[in-house]
């Protein structure tokens, strides 16, 4: 629909100006060129969002905006406590009940501080009644859990940090 | 009354299904995709979860996930919505054996009603009319030849596990009967994993005509009229109205104890569907039973005063019908339902994307089920059904008035949607003076 050197010019122009967005319509297709970043919209109720955003904190929108909710913490100490680029965060797979120990007069699977190879269970989700044993699926050191024992957790949401 | 239900849907039904909940006091609990996170519905229920990825077979399908969620939001029923696991036994027996009540016809129901051979036997021995064709599942496709010769072509095959015109397939005469057999069967095979058929006469051009039925605990089953569907395209209803054009007081009074009986030869409770061909002879047999709210249930509320959502759950928890005993139901004015899809009105290809204004028509006699929001992106994983507009007339002439005033004045601006066709539909001679069938929508089907 458009040429190389047009849509050039069209970014360039987006750019330079104002302009949130351009949407075209032409010939069947669509074209659509976001300008400078916008404001993030923030959900309420979620956490108190930093004044200032660092760069890895720009969420690209696509289909699905990852608004934080109230199961997903924001795990804001994590991250203000420096670069943690080595820091990997295991979610849960399926929703259910989050149990660190096999049963409950159990030591935990894993605590802060501990090691864990890939594959080693760190907890157990239970969802109608089975039990399902969640493994690293990297090594490295426990750095954070972040759900209480016994607790319900959302598919997705944040269960450990690990620092390789 | 429950105190509090997990919706285990997404989009304009489960926003539908909160308003009921709020109005008797019930809490609720969303599930959503990670699609799905700023969902109306997530952002209106009480609580929400997220039970898996955009992809429905991993969240909106996936038993565990819904049974879960309920399980740990401490939610005492489920509402299925449609679609999704709305008939699907299995979940509703599930859900049952963890204590939590399905909101909506047994398991024995549901599965009955969803093979459409033995829904058919079933329907015949409680003496509603259905149409000429095989006792159950056929054998072979010599069975299905001698059967065939037996009631005269045209013939069509259909998947006894079928629904959406997969495993359908027309026959004019025995070759090609002979050549559906095996793609027919091949069809059901893949799509639903059960390879059985049975053949029905083909009635040309019919209209299309549901009764809504409700049923409780006590016994009772009431019709509460019929829905006129037969603007469809692919078996895809566009437009539903109420009353039908076609319809008398004598026949509507027939075809409604048809609809009765069918509810009891299959034990059915709560709030059900029984949908039946009407031929230009004005002779009716039973097409299939829907085991669970339908899209177009607004219609039947707007001519009849019954919140049917609400009657679902009374009936779910063991209350009877609401309506008074004596009171005869008759349709109160006229209704029509036009769906809004994200879609081009000209090629029907989907339209996702970000909805960027809008503005819902108001007014005398209308109502929009919708989950839309300005700024709310429609997500390209799910139906594409975006709202529902419903008008209310004194006449059918009123409600047709209404109606256009009322496309022209929805404004979504950002994706493509149905309402320049439903103004075409709307503008159609044949459409207006109600002589219409199944066989409409061709005339907008750009080749």
């Amino acid at each position: 629909m458009f040429k190389f050197d047009e849509l050039c010019e069209l970014i360039r122009l987006v750019g330079s100006t104002e302009v949130a967005s351009l949407e075209i319509e032409h010939a069947g297709g669509r074209l659509r060129i976001d300008g400078k970043a916008p404001v993030p919209v923030v959900n309420l109720g979620a956490a108190v969002p930093a004044p200032t955003m660092s760069a890895p904190q720009t969420v690209t929108t696509g289909a699905a905006p990852s608004g934080s909710t109230q199961g997903a913490p924001a795990a804001g100490s994590l991250e203000a406590a420096g670069a943690e680029e080595d820091v990997h965060y295991v979610v849960s797979p399926i929703v259910g009940t989050f149990y660190r120990a096999p049963n409950p007069d159990a030591e935990p699977y894993v605590k802060v501080g501990d090691a864990i190879e890939s594959g080693g269970t760190l907890c157990i989700v239970e969802a109608m009644k089975l039990m399902n044993e969640i493994e690293s699926d990297t090594s490295g050191t426990i750095v954070k859990v972040f759900v209480e024992n016994a607790q319900p957790v959302e598919f997705g949401e944040r269960l450990f940090a690990i620092r390789s | 009354m429950f105190s509090k239900i997990l919706i285990a849907n997404r989009g304009e039904i489960a926003v539908r299904i909160i308003a009921a909940c709020r109005e008797l006091g019930v809490a609720t609990v969303a599930v959503h995709s990670e699609a799905d996170r700023d969902c109306l519905h997530v952002e209106l229920a009480d609580q929400s979860v997220c039970i898996g990825p955009a992809a429905s077979t991993d969240s909106y399908l996936n038993v565990t996930a819904v049974i879960s969620a309920a399980e740990i939001t401490g939610a005492e029923a489920i509402h299925p919505g449609y679609g999704f696991l709305a008939e699907n036994a299995r979940f509703a027996e599930i859900a049952e054996e963890c204590g939590l009540v399905f909101i909506g016809p047994s398991a024995e129901a549901i599965r009955l009603m969803g093979n459409k051979s033995e829904a058919r036997r079933s329907v015949a021995e409680a003496g509603v009319p259905v149409l000429p064709g095989s006792d159950g599942a056929l054998e072979s496709s010599r069975h299905a030849l001698i059967l065939a010769e037996e009631i005269g072509y045209p013939v069509i095959l259909k998947a006894s596990a079928g629904g959406g015109g997969r495993g359908m397939r027309l026959a004019w005469d025995g070759d090609e009967l002979r050549n559906a057999y095996s793609m027919a069967s091949n069809e059901a095979e893949k799509a639903f994993g059960d390879p059985t058929l049975y053949l029905e006469k083909f009635v040309q051009n019919p209209r299309h005509i549901e009764f809504q039925i409700l049923a409780d605990h006590q016994g009772r089953v009431v019709h509460l009229g019929e829905r006129e569907c037969s603007i469809q395209r692919r078996h895809q209803k566009i437009l539903e109205e109420a009353p039908s054009a076609a319809l008398d007081d004598e026949l509507r009074a027939e075809m409604g104890r048809a609809a009765v009986a069918v509810a009891r030869a299959a034990r059915y409770t709560n709030a059900g569907t029984v949908e039946f061909l009407l031929s230009e002879d004005r002779t009716f047999t039973f097409m299939e039973m829907n085991t669970r709210i339908q899209v177009e249930h607004p219609v039947t509320e707007l001519v009849t005063d019954v919140d049917l959502v609400r009657e679902q759950l009374n009936i779910a928890c063991g209350e009877p019908i609401s309506i008074a005993k004596r009171r005869q139901i008759r349709p109160r004015g006229h209704a029509i339902e036009f769906r809004i899809n994200a879609e081009d009105p000209d090629t029907l290809r989907p339209s996702p994307g970000r909805i960027t204004q809008l503005a819902l028509p108001g007014g005398p006699g209308v109502r929009v089920d919708t989950h839309l929001y300005s700024g709310y992106t429609v997500p390209p994983y799910y139906d594409s059904l975006i709202a529902k507009l419903l008008v209310h007339g004194k006449d059918r002439k009123e409600a047709i008035v209404r109606g256009r005033r009322a496309l022209e004045m929805f404004r979504i601006e950002g994706i493509k949607t149905s309402i320049p066709l439903q103004l075409r539909i709307l503008a159609d001679p044949d459409f207006q003076t109600g002589d219409f069938n199944t066989s409409f929508m061709e005339r907008y089907i750009s080749k």
